[in-house]
């Protein structure tokens, strides 16, 4: 047993029972000798693989940390985020333990505060709940008052991942899939518009946010806890990250001035520093000069976000409204 | 509210400037301006606003820690206030045709704040200080000067570089 032995308030559970509601669930063959039970999971680096968390009365078999990776970085260890299976049902869940950091982001040379928040994500899953363009669960309080997120297993990969695979070639994305990922990607953007009427930045938009079930295949936004200090516009941020991810569907991935340089450099000799992102110098935003059949509409929903752009988005409503115009134009 | 010094002797709404203060460069060249513009010449009077945007309850660990950031930002915003004051004072303003105003409030955008004090504090007139901010931050953070601009409505706008 643990220091932190459960009070027992919460501990409704012998190590017999335990043993039996794990043999059930993951088979008697893989039930640990020893069981270690948290109820205070301040320390998450000490909670491991068969131990079990018992959160407002209900018992998780921890699993693996999980992972994350991010534009060629190695995938690295979320000690506070783990899997687990809901000992009662057997269903499979993320526990999102509490980590509170702060530290100043760099985008582009920009530098802002960032901070992580289990209150945000929490006040989020409650006001999003049932609404299929989130991932979905709740929130309870540890032993210790941590705030502890409880979520839905989402089996899946990136929307992101998942349009790569589409089309025999850019041309053939472009006809036969795009305006279905549009019509998938506006839903999402509907849901974002929907956090900033009610105030709330979802604060960490990027591509491998957006995760697609593989049954319903329904794509779904993870992640809430960060937030950042914003300046004039609240949700400048958000907006950055949901043109990002617009230009990446609509190119069927990052189209750069180095690979074009490398195999279209009639092209890349057609660029100037104007149809480039704003932010990432690197990235083609004026995508109508790579991939021509690329309407004019659409298009310049794009170019909000490049270099030349004389115009931003303020907001997520005008970006629904242009890109719902490009949209029903094609 | 943090601190409110206002100034009830101004009685002509068009001769009442509201300056926009934030303790940056920018906001000393608008008060150095009207100081200039406006000093020693009778029937003016000037508020110097100052708001300062309250990050999230989420940002804070507990109440403790918010306590003492609301602290320590109305001590810098007094000690800032103080100094725009000798400015305008010695500009030729008179020390009762000078106001302050410190005001801790949650801003979704701090030029819509600005705008709402505009109109309680029934002046008619808002200088701002411009940054001279690139186009990648005007466009992932936006423009406070540009905002009011846009914005703003039966009043005049003083936007000084």
């Amino acid at each position: 047993m643990p220091e932190n032995k459960a009070p027992d308030y919460v501990m409704n559970f012998s190590d017999e029972q335990l043993k039996e509601m794990i043999a059930e669930c993951v088979g008697a063959e893989r039930v640990p000798k020893q069981i270690s039970i948290y109820t205070d999971t301040s320390d998450f680096y000490r909670i491991d693989y068969d131990d079990v968390v018992v959160l407002d009365g209900r018992p998780y078999l921890i699993r693996n940390n999980e992972r994350e990776g991010r534009f060629g970085i190695e995938e690295q260890q979320k000690y506070w985020v783990k899997r687990a299976r809901d000992l009662t049902d057997g269903s499979t869940k993320i526990l999102k333990l509490t980590f509170l950091e702060r530290f100043e982001a760099n985008v582009g040379g920009l530098s802002f505060e960032c901070f992580r928040s289990p209150r945000k994500e929490a006040r989020i899953l409650e006001l999003v709940r049932g609404d299929s363009n989130f991932m979905q669960g709740h929130s309870v309080t540890d032993s210790a008052g941590n705030i502890i997120r409880i979520l839905d297993f989402i089996r899946g990969r990136t929307f992101a991942d998942f349009i790569l695979e589409l089309g025999d070639s850019h041309e053939d994305y472009f006809h036969r899939n795009l305006p279905a990922v549009l019509d998938e990607f506006i839903e999402l953007v509907k849901a974002i518009q929907f956090l900033h009427s009610h105030g709330e930045k979802h604060g960490d938009i990027r591509r491998d946010h957006i995760i697609k079930e593989k049954q319903t295949g329904k794509s779904a936004w993870i992640d809430f806890d960060f937030n950042y200090l914003h300046k004039e516009n609240m949700f400048g941020y958000d907006l950055f990250g949901l043109g990002n991810i617009l230009v990446y569907l609509t190119g069927r991935g990052d189209v750069t001035i180095q690979n074009l340089k490398e195999k279209d450099p009639m092209v890349f000799g057609r660029l100037f520093q104007d149809d480039m992102n704003i932010i990432f110098n690197n990235r083609v935003v004026n995508l109508q000069k790579v991939f021509p059949y690329i309407p004019d509409a659409l298009n310049l929903v794009l170019l909000h976000f490049s270099v030349g752009a004389n115009v931003y988005y303020e907001d997520t409503v005008q970006f629904l409204s242009d890109l719902q115009e490009s949209r029903d134009k094609m | 509210m943090i601190s409110k010094d206002r100034n009830t002797r101004c009685k002509s709404k068009d001769k009442n400037i509201l300056i926009a203060v934030d303790g940056s460069d920018n906001a000393n060249r608008a008060v150095l301006y009207v100081g200039d513009f406006l000093g020693g010449l009778p029937g003016f009077c000037v508020t110097l606003l100052n708001i300062i945007s309250e990050p999230p309850a989420d940002y804070f660990s507990g109440k403790n820690e918010r306590d003492k950031w609301v602290e320590e930002q109305g001590e810098k915003a007094e000690k800032m206030m103080e100094g725009y004051r000798d400015i305008l004072i010695r500009a030729g303003f008179t020390e009762d045709s000078i106001s302050a105003v410190s005001a801790l409030q949650d801003c979704p955008s701090i030029a819509e704040c600005i705008l709402g004090h505009l109109r309680e504090l029934n002046s008619s007139t808002v200088v701002v200080g411009r940054r001279g901010i690139t186009r990648k931050e005007e466009f992932l953070f936006g423009s406070t000067s540009s905002k009011i601009l846009h914005e703003a409505k039966d009043c005049s706008v003083w936007v000084i570089k």
